[in-house]
């Protein structure tokens, strides 16, 4: 990959800012995307990346973060993609108001723009004058069939924790309203909901002092996967994985084992790899004459479960 | 040099001040002055009077009490006794900011400027000029820094340059614009040649008189008697923390006041002389031995002999320090020959002088000699650390046994080897510093100002240890800048002066004249 | 003179005095800051003082534990290492890396435990060295090295999580001794080990020495720069060390691991006594400052406070801690 490449890129690109993308006509398209040090975005990248050589009729360019707060650079990068003049941007954007502003810009010069994974705020984009869909997973939908699949298991009166991801991001709050619509649903009883900030070591140890507390509890439904891999070595560690069911998210490739041998019961696979894709294809599709989408279009989510 | 009129000079100033009294009325008179810190007395009785508009010389050895008076005068230090009338009222300014209000400022000998500000912002940095919505005005700031270098003739200075990229001259003088900035009336200048070229030394004496022209009073301070000679109209010799003198300068003569300066010292510890012993072969030999700080090629050279103590005498920055710290390959050394036991050496670190066996009881004893934190004993040990360990851990026992053997042998006066260094007594804390070099027993060993700060007593008893070292035939090197010492420990003293040998006085021609002569030698040649 | 041979072995290098009131406060100080915590989880909840917990407190306290020893070598010279956290990520993953390789359960779990260390030793050394050498800040040098061993962790995993791991390693990250992890056993023998090295050794006489004043070390005859090297290689492998702990305790290894954890490690530290400019501190200090970060986490989810109030407590309770120490500190020397 050229990721940072592209800001040199840009540079050079700048003086021939007016003359066609590429020579030889295919369209180009900008992809913008979170934090690459997070194993969810890598695959998304790596399926851009196969989408590009399987399709072969355009040309990828792609840009990603530091961090997942680094919002920044993803604003320099929607600019530096107008300035090149691409046909398309594609975005997972980093904060869901202050990229409002810099797409409006590709927009006005007339580039096809489709934000997935995370929508733009709507009253962002109201103040704005933008119109402009979601290509996405409802992560708040995802998290509820993950926590369905606990409530059927557990039943009424269950007693329940959510260890939830980073307070303040976007999806960390959908899918813990998504596990509250289960637990209200299933009548399950929520005994603590307490942040690990995405992260396993955390996880482990914050599920280890639920449990002291709460040695009474059933079921734990973590954020994401990596959260659920330490709530499982504590369950394992206070010899607790018999009577305790858990349900993670992203059905990242370290949970598998868990998954089949049922240390956890069940997780969300909201196909990342294929999400850019999808979206690059929608944006292939306007540019080729389609009409724009509009509103929200859900990406597929699904609920992965050791039984297959 | 002849010393002939000591004595008299001191009784003729009463008459002559109240003579010239009525001519010139005094701005500030200061009256039996003291100052204690702790025990020791920094000041015990100084007394002085400023007249409008006069440039008037404060002289005395080191220690003197030059600075502290300063201090007091600029609040940064409350008298203990004593009081100071500015106009005939009581000043008792509550710190320096109080001074510089009333219109006393300080030029120091180390600057207070900020190097990486401009010229203009270090002038108004006391008072900056504001516009009337409370911004910097930076027009304002370098008019004002404009008129100030104007008025003491720096006009080829740009008001907008950083400080750091100009000359340790110009810088001066830029602190000298600065305190002239407020409406100053008494303007101390401390050692302000020290650093300075003979041309800007010129420079600085005409701005002086410009600004003494203004009516401006100006007190000088200096060790260059030939500045003091040229430009000044009175002198005040301090000694030991009392006024001795303050004399007309057409009336007084620099043989005159350098004697004033030494006066007699107590019989007590002039005494305590060297027993001579019989001098071994030579242990360390200098040829041109010259440290980076050094201007002139010839550098240093000498011979010293086992058993020989060895004097380094010369003024604040005359290099006596910096020649022991390139001996011991703490600083690089720019050029010329070392010798140990004559074959050539060049340390490139302190670690390869230690091996060599010498030792260097350093004049900073709180950063440099001790770690004050630790113990008594650690200390001790922290140079012979093989000594008391195997293999890298250390026996405590013997860490202890060596601390409390040395410490009888050097009569330490401590409550327990396991106290820290801290708890110590200056005089005994210096103790644990010669023990920690001992515990190597060195051939060689360098002292600098081995007394400073100890109390009579502790000083004797140092003396005591130092000469019973050289029996034992180690080489000694001493720095100190009270004479008095050198002339009772040494065998022999070099005068240094800006790095160089100024002389040599041989044990039967030592007297504090002598050595304070050749001291004084570096520009006023005529003396 | 008078030379006490009882109260010397322990103390002659601190220059303390064995029993007396202040030397007990001096040391005891921060231990009563933890007693006093610890009364208060186990009157305010009903699970802190069971033994399961006592267990899982003790896991739960082990990687800061072992990153705070090491830090607490190089915070006695008075530098500073923000690398570690970075540097338990890298030294995991190049684990992972190992422990992955097909060649024998025994083997690779040597491997990676080599490979762990040597990683970690090696980055502490480039720490040490680079800044010893130019004289440069140590708290920016390892800045630097917090983004290099972060980004080389990433580029070595490829991003990815690191799993499945043969089950004797994982069995020995949650094995315990009457109720006593493994882990942390080997967290306190790091511990024991590093207060011998500091209180009965040479080297460690001179790394208080540095902290104090590295200009008397220096005119003493020692080598400065291969003292401070040395600091921050021990911290380095550390981090190697609690790299194994924490894919042994999760079965994983991951590349975003340890983000923050040089703070933990460094609050331990300071909590414990140790003074930020060096030449004072104890690993005694560390360990009872290490608890008290962990005793706290885990009793205020135990009182089931949110997690906003947890962390502003925590944040409260260090800077009460410091406070505190700096008036006794105060109180003892004179």
């Amino acid at each position: 990959m050229k990721i940072l490449k592209v800001a040199a890129a840009a540079a050079m690109t700048f003086a021939l800012a007016t003359a066609p993308a590429m020579a030889d006509d295919k369209p180009v398209v900008g992809l913008v995307m979170k934090s690459l040090a997070n194993e969810f975005f890598k695959n998304m990248l790596e399926g851009a990346n196969a989408h590009e050589a399987k399709r072969g009729d355009y040309v990828l360019k792609a840009v990603g973060m530091q961090s997942e707060a680094d919002i920044e650079t993803q604003i320099n990068a929607v600019e530096n993609f107008i300035t090149q003049g691409v046909d398309a941007i594609v975005i997972a954007p980093a904060d869901s108001r202050a990229l409002v502003p810099p797409l409006k810009r590709a927009m006005e010069a007339g580039i096809v723009v489709i934000n997935f994974d995370v929508a733009l705020d709507e009253k962002a984009k109201e103040e704005n004058g933008v119109e402009l869909a979601f290509v996405g997973p409802d992560n708040r939908g995802g998290a509820k069939l993950a926590g369905d699949a606990l409530a059927q298991k557990l039943g009424k009166g269950g007693k329940v924790v959510i260890i939830e991801g980073n307070p303040g991001a976007d999806n960390a709050h959908q899918r813990k309203m998504g596990f509250e619509d289960s637990i209200k649903e299933g009548g399950l009883v929520l005994v603590e909901s307490r942040t690990a900030h995405w992260e396993t070591e955390e996880a482990n140890t914050v599920a280890t002092n639920i449990l002291t507390a709460n040695p009474d509890i059933q079921g734990i439904m973590a954020a994401n996967d990596s959260m659920a891999i330490g709530v499982v070595k504590a369950l394992e560690s206070a010899g607790r994985s018999k009577d305790i069911m858990v349900v993670g998210f992203d059905n990242i490739p370290a949970v598998s084992p868990m998954l089949s041998d049922g240390r956890l019961l069940a997780t969300v696979d909201q196909f990342g790899q294929e999400m850019a894709a999808n979206a690059i294809d929608i944006a292939l599709d306007v540019l080729a004459g389609s009409p724009k989408p509009q509103g929200w279009v859900r990406t597929p989510v699904t609920l992965v479960t050791g039984e297959k | 040099m002849d010393i002939v009129q000591t004595r008299e000079a001191s009784q003729g100033q009463t008459d002559n001040q109240e003579t010239l009294q009525d001519i010139s009325p005094d701005i500030l008179t200061v009256r039996d002055l003291h100052k204690n810190f702790g025990g020791v007395k920094a000041l015990k009785g100084v007394s002085l009077s400023l007249r409008a508009g006069e440039v008037h010389a404060l002289v005395g050895e080191n220690g003197a009490g030059k600075s502290t008076l300063i201090k007091i005068l600029t609040g940064v230090f409350q008298p203990s006794a004593g009081d100071i009338l500015l106009d005939g009222q009581v000043y008792k300014p509550a710190g320096p900011r109080d001074a510089k209000f009333r219109g006393i400022q300080v030029v120091h000998q180390e600057f207070n400027l900020l190097p990486h500000l401009s010229v203009a912002e270090n002038i108004s940095f006391e008072q900056m000029p504001r516009t009337r919505l409370g911004l910097l005005d930076k027009k304002e700031m370098d008019r004002r820094a404009r008129v100030a270098l104007d008025a003491i003739g720096l006009q080829d200075v740009d008001v907008n340059a950083r400080v750091y990229s100009l000359g340790i001259a110009h810088r001066q003088l830029i602190e000298i614009a600065r305190a002239l900035q407020s409406d100053s009336r008494i303007l101390i200048l401390d050692e302000p040649t020290a650093t300075l070229t003979d041309r800007e030394t010129d420079r600085l004496f005409n701005i002086v008189a410009a600004i003494r022209a203004q009516g401006v009073t100006v007190v000088f301070v200096s060790h260059h008697l030939n500045e003091v000679f040229a430009n000044c109209d009175r002198v005040t010799v301090l000694r030991s923390g009392e006024t001795i003198v303050t004399e007309e300068i057409s009336e007084t003569s620099p043989d005159q006041l350098v004697a004033l300066m030494v006066g007699r010292r107590l019989a007590k510890e002039m005494a305590l002389e060297k027993t001579t012993t019989e001098l071994g072969s030579v242990a360390l030999s200098l040829q041109n031995f010259r440290v980076a700080k050094s201007p002139y090629e010839e550098g240093v050279s000498f011979d010293l002999r086992y058993g020989e103590i060895l004097g380094i005498a010369g003024l604040v920055g005359a290099g006596r320090t910096e020649l022991l710290r390139g001996i011991f390959g703490i600083d690089p050394v720019a050029s010329g020959q070392m010798m140990r036991e004559g074959t050539p050496v060049s340390f490139a670190s302190p670690r390869e002088a230690i091996k060599s066996g010498i030792g260097f009881v350093t004049e900073d004893r709180k950063d440099e000699g001790l770690i004050l934190d630790m113990a008594i004993a650690a200390n001790v040990a922290l140079a012979a650390l093989e000594k008391v360990s195997q293999k890298g851990l250390l026996n405590r026992l013997a860490e202890l046994s060596l601390a409390d053997r040395l410490g009888s042998m050097l009569k330490l006066k401590s409550g327990g080897l396991s106290d820290r260094a801290a708890s110590l007594s200056g005089g005994n804390q210096q103790k644990v510093v010669i023990a920690k070099w001992l515990a190597r027993d060195p051939s060689v060993l360098l002292l600098d100002e081995p007394t400073r700060g100890v109390d009579v007593g502790a000083k004797a008893e140092i003396y005591a240890i130092m000469r019973s070292l050289a029996q034992k035939g180690v080489a000694m090197l001493v720095v100190s800048s009270e004479l008095p010492e050198l002339i009772t420990l040494c065998d022999r003293i070099l005068v240094l002066s800006d790095h160089r040998v100024q002389g040599e006085i041989p044990r039967e021609a030592f007297s504090e004249e002598a050595i304070l002569r050749l001291a004084y030698q570096r520009k006023d040649q005529g003396i | 003179m008078n030379v006490e041979a009882t109260g010397l072995a322990q103390t002659a290098f601190t220059g303390r005095k064995k029993l007396s009131f202040k030397s007990v406060l001096r040391e005891a100080g921060i231990g009563l800051a933890l007693v006093a915590l610890v009364i208060i989880f186990s009157v305010t909840t009903e699970h802190f003082l069971t033994a399961n917990n006592i267990t899982n407190i003790l896991t739960q306290v082990t990687i800061n534990l072992v990153l705070a020893v090491g830090m607490t070598f190089v915070i006695l010279i008075g530098g500073i290492d923000l690398s570690v956290g970075s540097l338990l990520a890298l030294c995991a993953v190049v684990a992972g890396k190992a422990i992955s390789l097909d060649v024998g359960v025994p083997m690779a779990i040597s491997l990676a435990v080599l490979a762990a260390v040597l990683a970690g030793t090696v980055c502490g050394l480039l720490n040490g060295a680079i800044s010893a050498f130019w004289a440069l800040p140590s708290f920016i040098i390892t800045l630097g090295m917090l983004n290099v061993a972060r980004g080389a962790a990433l580029h070595i995993s490829d991003a990815r999580t690191i799993y499945s791991f043969p089950s004797e390693f994982n069995a020995f990250g949650s094995m315990t001794l009457y109720g006593i992890p493994v882990v942390f056993l080997v967290a306190l023998m790091l511990a024991l080990l590093a207060w011998f090295v500091l209180t009965r050794t040479v080297f460690g006489r001179l790394l208080y020495g540095l902290g104090n004043s590295e200009e008397a070390v220096r005119l003493a005859g020692h080598s400065v720069f291969w003292c401070k090297v040395a600091a921050f290689t021990i911290c380095g492998f550390t981090a190697g060390i609690a790299a194994i702990i924490y894919m042994a305790r999760l079965n994983i290894s991951s590349p975003i691991a340890g983000v923050g954890f040089e703070l933990n490690a460094i609050a331990a530290v300071i909590i414990g006594g140790t003074s930020l400019s060096g030449g004072r501190g104890s690993v005694l200090g560390t360990l009872l400052g290490a608890f008290i970060i962990g005793v706290l986490a885990n009793g205020l989810i135990l009182l089931g406070l949110s997690d906003f109030m947890r962390q502003m407590i925590t944040g409260v309770v260090i800077i009460v801690a410091v406070i505190l120490d700096h008036y006794r500190a105060k109180y003892t020397r004179n």
